[in-house]
């Protein structure tokens, strides 16, 4: 019984700390992608900066790769690549998953059921597999948007639910009890939900564009050289991670840190998926 | 539970019914006049939906092999993979289940656990082989040949090398779905009002937990089993290209980037299929575990 008393407010603590430490993590980054022009010593794929497959330094601190160019630098530049192509794509996913699935659970029933029917199949597909088969239909200029829908079901799926409550909710059913309209109705939840998650909702979509991001550019479908991503960096040190650690461990400590504070202030649980 | 087995098998035949209308419309693609406006499109989606219920599913347009043949060469070694990691992802995701369910425990692990939670999969694939090159001293080869086939249950040293990196991969990516739906379901039952008037009405705690709490916990991990099989595919992609074994997934992402559009709707039909399956499978098995109809106090 202590425990329970003194477990619940200690878990609701720690997950607010949780959260704050995302957004503020997120803060930082979003201040290194905004000045990694001026934090990077050389721009983006400076060739022959360095030594070829030099080791952490004092002068090159990540290390060059095996073209020399400067790790530390490529990374900011990656970095800042990467989080360019995802903010579309959260906002993508936002607006056609979070937004569209919660008006279309107002739709009249067969219609709401048959497009729940359809975003569901579509969640039963592995997102990466989503975003390379809409990439395929396009091309790798559509790769952000490919993200985004590629994440859209999931989130659909979810707002589609939380609007399936509302509606059988109390109040939804007082005011339609006291006469107000269906469209009132939704723009009162449309607020409600939109101001109580579109912070948690951003961050969760932000983790999920960011993984099928960098996971497509790491096979191949979407970043292309010389304006290389996180994903696309990491790829390029395949042949030669084994002997020279530093030129895939930065770039995946950077990409896994965006990802885990984009987790936090989303509030996710650990191995939920984003 | 005739009942409930029967509306939940009716969900997945509409399920299975939807992907395979998303197949058809993609395998339509292949037709060269589909471009030319709707009626055209509708006219190749009719005709590949004509073919598939005579069990015709096309020609891949790089091979010329049928989709079939192509599917019966890739598929087994994803499913031997995706087997091999559903197997280790419960053995990993069940006793870490239980263990960070609540408590001092889980909030100590919280921390790591989040940070092993944001790798992506190719980074976890990446820093597995790191570990095992320069720890164990195999030899790791990273998308540098191509294998075609993996020894489901291996007997000699080169043969374990070979397996473990991608099925440990795959396995971990199933385990923190698998322990997701069990630490879920065991921190809702432990605040559970039954399980106190449980113990007032004279059942001992083992009594409680055998026969009560054992079933509500099983229930939520089988209700997870969809999302086990959708992680353990999402990571067989991603392993199949990092460590070269020419699976379906790998299929897939090679049919996409060379346009083959009947192998790649195949493809994605099969593993939506998969899915969709494992999903009906694991709530059917948590409803016969836990079902309402029975004497249980929920």
């Amino acid at each position: 019984m202590v425990m329970t008393v003194t477990g619940q407010p200690l878990q609701s603590a720690l997950a607010t700390v949780l959260r704050a430490a995302g957004w503020i993590g997120l803060a930082l980054i979003a201040v290194a992608v905004s000045l990694s022009d001026f934090l990077a010593n050389v721009p983006a794929d400076t060739v022959n900066a360095g030594p070829l497959l030099g080791p952490p330094s004092e002068v090159f601190r990540f290390g060059t790769d095996v073209l020399g160019r400067d790790m530390l630098s490529e990374t900011l530049h990656a970095l800042s690549a990467t989080v360019r192509a995802a903010l579309p794509a959260t906002a993508v996913t936002l607006v056609t998953g979070a937004l569209f699935g919660f008006v279309a659970a107002r739709l009249p029933r067969p219609l709401a059921l048959s497009l729940r029917g359809l975003i569901g199949t579509l969640s039963a597909v592995p997102g990466l597999l989503l975003a390379i088969l809409i990439i395929g239909l396009t091309s790798r200029g559509w790769a952000s948007v490919a993200a985004g829908l590629a994440a859209a079901p999931m989130a659909f799926v979810q707002a589609f639910e939380r609007a399936g409550t509302q509606t059988r909710a109390a109040h939804s059913e007082y005011a339609r009890a006291a006469g107000i309209s269906a469209v009132t109705l939704l723009r009162r939840d449309l607020i409600y939900e939109f101001t109580q998650t579109i912070l948690s909702s951003a961050a969760r979509a932000l983790a999920a564009v960011t993984i099928i991001l960098s996971t497509v550019s790491f096979l191949g479908f979407a970043a292309e050289p010389p304006h290389r991503d996180l994903g696309l960096m990491i790829a390029a040190s395949k042949g030669y991670f084994l002997d020279a650690w530093w030129t895939a461990a930065f770039p995946a400590l950077a990409l896994t840190l965006l990802i885990l504070f984009a987790r936090l202030a989303a509030g996710l649980d650990e191995g939920e998926r984003a | 539970m005739l009942h409930f087995a029967l509306r939940e098998a009716g969900r997945l035949a509409l399920g299975l019914l939807g992907a395979l209308l998303m197949a058809a419309a993609l395998a339509a693609l292949g037709n060269r006049h589909v471009t030319d406006g709707v009626l055209p499109f509708l006219k190749a989606w009719g005709a590949v939906l004509g073919g598939l219920f005579q069990l015709d599913l096309g020609h891949s347009a790089i091979s010329g092999g049928g989709v079939w043949d192509e599917l019966a060469t890739h598929l087994p070694l994803t499913l031997e993979l995706v087997g091999e990691g559903l197997v280790l992802a419960l053995l990993v995701g069940i006793p870490v289940g239980f263990l960070f369910g609540a408590g001092p425990a889980r909030r100590a692990a919280a921390p790591l656990a989040q940070a092993l939670s944001a790798a992506p999969i190719f980074v976890g694939a990446l820093v597995l082989a790191y570990i095992t090159f320069h720890v164990l001293h195999w030899p790791v080869a990273v998308g540098t040949e191509v294998k075609t086939s993996l020894k489901l249950v291996p007997h000699t040293m080169p043969e374990l090398r070979e397996a473990l990196l991608p099925v440990l991969t795959i396995g971990l990516a199933g385990a923190a779905a698998a322990q997701l739906g069990l630490r879920r379901a065991t921190v809702e039952t432990m605040h559970e009002p039954w399980r106190v008037q449980l113990r007032r009405m004279g059942l001992t705690a083992w009594d409680v937990e055998r026969a009560y709490v054992l079933p509500a916990v099983l229930a939520g991990l089988f209700k997870c089993l969809g999302e086990v099989v959708l992680a353990l595919l999402s990571a067989a992609a991603v392993t199949e290209w990092v460590f070269g074994y020419a699976g379906a997934a790998d299929l897939f992402v090679k049919s996409v980037a060379l346009r083959d559009w009947h192998i790649a709707a195949a493809v994605l039909f099969v593993f939506a299929g998969l899915t969709m399956t494992a999903h009906f499978i694991g709530t059917c098995l948590a409803r016969s575990i836990a079902d309402p109809g029975a004497p249980t106090p929920w």
